[in-house]
């Protein structure tokens, strides 16, 4: 190396000069990584705080980061927004009983017998400004999962809490039963024709839903009467796919012949080997699997919207894009609902972060 | 497909099959039978009579009419089938590119090697889980022209936001913005690219003085090329079926609000068969779809050749 005979001072420089730079290096990687971060976290914690605000500071302008409410004082087993009023005296702290056409009632908490009218707007300035903190309502959460999208009795979004809950969870149950036992055979068994049949799975993720989607609709809905139920989301679960069995194949390749081998002169059958030599030892990829099935259940909008029509049906996907077309004004009820939809997912994902990013991997090294 | 390479070249046997063939081919039918089901009731079969329903005219309860190409021949008349079709053309060539680039630029700043790196990842790519709808609905109160968080942002530094989803020059753009907030799995898959590049090729570079620039252009992007094609290939697919934030981004509109700038093809195509009930041409515009992504696809997989690099 050509720092061999350097002394002991240009050594020191040389060190401070490479720290410094790697000072610098790393300063502009931090502030770089959190800028373009900011792009993906602030709206994540727009919903969250929006779904904190009262229904009057959500339209707040200019916004606070915060929710923000009313300071209230309770007179006579009410509560009244508290106010900063001018008076001769100073700004005293005053609550207002009613606003109407411009004027305020105010009384002094202290005094609540001796009603104030006052005039909010003198000239330029205000007489009153309303005292605000830093408030959370939690409210928000029951208000919204109470009031459903649409005023049908016994309608929610608790009724569409659960029926996305049953939808996501029968669609696993299937997806796990039909597809291994077809990625097994595809894996593990030599039959005639089976590449020939699996080049004709995977040429089926070619195929786009569209082309499809008429007539399994119809199917299902005029020659089986299983419209507005959830027979025609959940039953397709239960015979396979394409993606997931492409999945479970690569992973059960990866399982040593030689253990199947064994078992198989040992006089075991095809699904002897499957059910307790290759299933047990496919816990991660079924895990895999089970978190991404959930993941499509819970997310999916075009089945349920194809095939759900009357409320008491809807998922939490139909519920919440009803919800918004029918109250445009209520964002935080509507963040709220939203953040209830999200929740389950975040869940999931700290739970089984491996699992999630091990499963984007996959489905992206399937080239 | 890589896997394709292990599969001997299919040619049919005439031979009668022996005694273990016979049995191995029993239970092999045996444990496929879900999908060899599944396939033929829900693929094939769909398939058949969507072709069918392509060249009739058809409202559900109606007996079907036969009248031969005349789906195909509407669709170069309606204008609404251009103006879905540019809609959606629109998306694939700006959209699917910018978010390609946007999510490796991504990926190399979370492959730096700076403390926190495990949390920022997770930051980068929790939106990609948020459901969709949510997430939609969540993007409408950001860019909502006078409350949002963006317009106001906006503002801030002097400049007067655009009224995104009201404007049909903007809504397009809208939702690129809400695509490229959920890209976190593809940033995810260019991650694990980048980690796989061998680090001695990239300190091979570094010993011959290439610079950090250098070795990106001439090294990783390069040794990632395959990532590319393959999330341009889903990409691309993906966007020829773009529907549901559409349909959820027109706020309380009508599909396709503002001025049919979100009209995208499987929007109008949904439209066609669930709202107009014209099941035969939905149908015709679904076939026309599937050619569509099959060029796309193969034209991809043709001009890539060039600029693919595969290792070993």
């Amino acid at each position: 190396m050509n720092h061999v005979h350097e002394t002991d001072e240009q050594k020191q420089k040389r060190l401070r000069a490479r720290f410094l730079r790697d000072f610098a290096s790393g300063l502009l990687s931090h502030g770089l990584i959190i800028a373009v971060g900011a792009f993906f976290l602030v709206p994540f914690l727009w919903m969250l705080l929006t779904s904190f605000k009262s229904d009057a500071d959500v339209f707040r302008t200019p916004p606070r980061w915060l929710p923000y409410d009313n300071v209230r004082v309770e007179i006579n087993g009410q509560e009244y927004p508290l106010y900063n009023v001018k008076t001769e005296d100073g700004i005293k702290q005053y609550a207002a009983l009613e606003i109407e056409a411009g004027v305020a009632y105010f009384v002094d908490p202290a005094h609540p017998e001796a009603v104030m009218p006052i005039e909010l707007q003198q000239g330029a300035e205000r007489a009153a400004e309303a005292i605000y903190e830093v408030s959370f309502r939690w409210q928000n959460y029951p208000d919204a999962m109470n009031r459903g999208s649409r005023p049908t009795v016994g309608t929610s979004f608790w009724t569409y809490l659960k029926n996305s809950l049953i939808l996501a969870f029968f669609t696993i149950v299937g997806t796990l039963l039909s597809n291994t036992p077809v990625a097994y055979a595809f894996a593990r068994i030599k039959f005639p024709g089976r590449d020939f049949l699996f080049i004709l799975v995977l040429a089926t993720m070619m195929l786009p839903f569209q082309v499809t989607m008429i007539p399994i609709y119809l199917f299902f809905n005029d020659t089986l009467g299983w419209g507005d139920t959830f027979l025609p989301l959940i039953i397709p679960a239960f015979f396979a796919n394409a993606w997931d069995v492409f999945l479970l194949r690569q992973f059960f390749r990866t399982i040593p012949e030689e253990m199947c081998d064994a078992a198989r002169v040992d006089g075991a059958s095809e699904w002897q080997i499957f059910t307790r030599i290759v299933l047990p030892l496919s816990t991660p990829v079924l895990a895999t699997i089970t978190v991404f099935t959930f993941l499509y259940a819970w997310n999916d909008f075009t089945g349920p919207l194809l095939f759900l029509t009357s409320p008491k049906n809807f998922t939490m996907a139909l519920g919440l894009q009803d919800f918004q077309g029918q109250h445009t004004m209520l964002w935080n009820q509507m963040m709220a609902a939203a953040t209830i939809f999200t929740v389950p997912i975040i869940i999931a994902f700290f739970f089984a972060q491996k699992t999630f990013i091990q499963g984007i991997k996959l489905t992206g090294s399937k080239e | 497909m890589d896997e394709l390479r292990d599969f001997k070249f299919i040619r049919p046997t005439f031979r009668k099959w022996t005694q273990s063939e016979k049995r191995n081919f029993r239970i092999g039918m045996f444990f496929i039978a879900p999908w060899l089901i599944g396939f033929l009731a829900f693929t094939a079969y769909p398939m058949v009579v969507s072709f069918i329903y392509s060249f009739s005219i058809y409202h559900s309860k109606r007996p079907l009419e036969f009248v031969g190409l005349q789906n195909y021949a509407a669709m170069f008349k309606d204008e609404l089938f251009w103006k879905s079709l540019a809609n959606t053309g629109y998306m694939v060539v700006i959209a699917v590119p910018l978010t390609l680039f946007a999510s490796f630029l991504c990926a190399v700043l979370l492959n730096l090697k700076v403390r926190g790196q495990a949390f920022y990842r997770v930051v980068y790519f929790l939106p990609s889980i948020v459901p969709t709808v949510a997430g939609t609905i969540l993007w409408l109160w950001l860019l909502n022209p006078q409350t949002g968080l963006v317009n106001l942002a906006l503002a801030g530094i002097g400049i007067d936001g655009p009224n995104w989803r009201a404007d049909p020059d903007w809504s397009k753009p809208s939702l690129i913005l809400l695509g490229l907030w959920g890209m976190g799995g593809t940033i995810m898959i260019y991650l694990s690219g980048l980690q796989d590049v061998p680090q001695s090729l990239i300190e091979a570079a570094e010993l011959d003085g290439a610079n950090w620039f250098q070795r990106l252009w001439h090294i990783t992007i390069p040794m990632v090329s395959p990532i590319t094609l393959f999330n341009l290939i889903t990409g691309v697919i993906g966007m020829f079926q773009y529907f549901a934030q559409a349909y959820v981004f027109r706020g309380g509109g009508e599909l396709g609000d503002p001025l049919n700038s979100t009209l995208f093809y499987s929007v109008y195509l949904y439209q066609n068969g669930f709202l107009f009930l014209k099941m035969g041409y939905a149908s015709a515009m679904a076939w026309v779809l599937f050619v569509v992504i099959l060029i796309c696809t193969l034209l991809l997989l043709k001009v890539s050749d060039r600029f693919t690099y595969y290792a070993g």
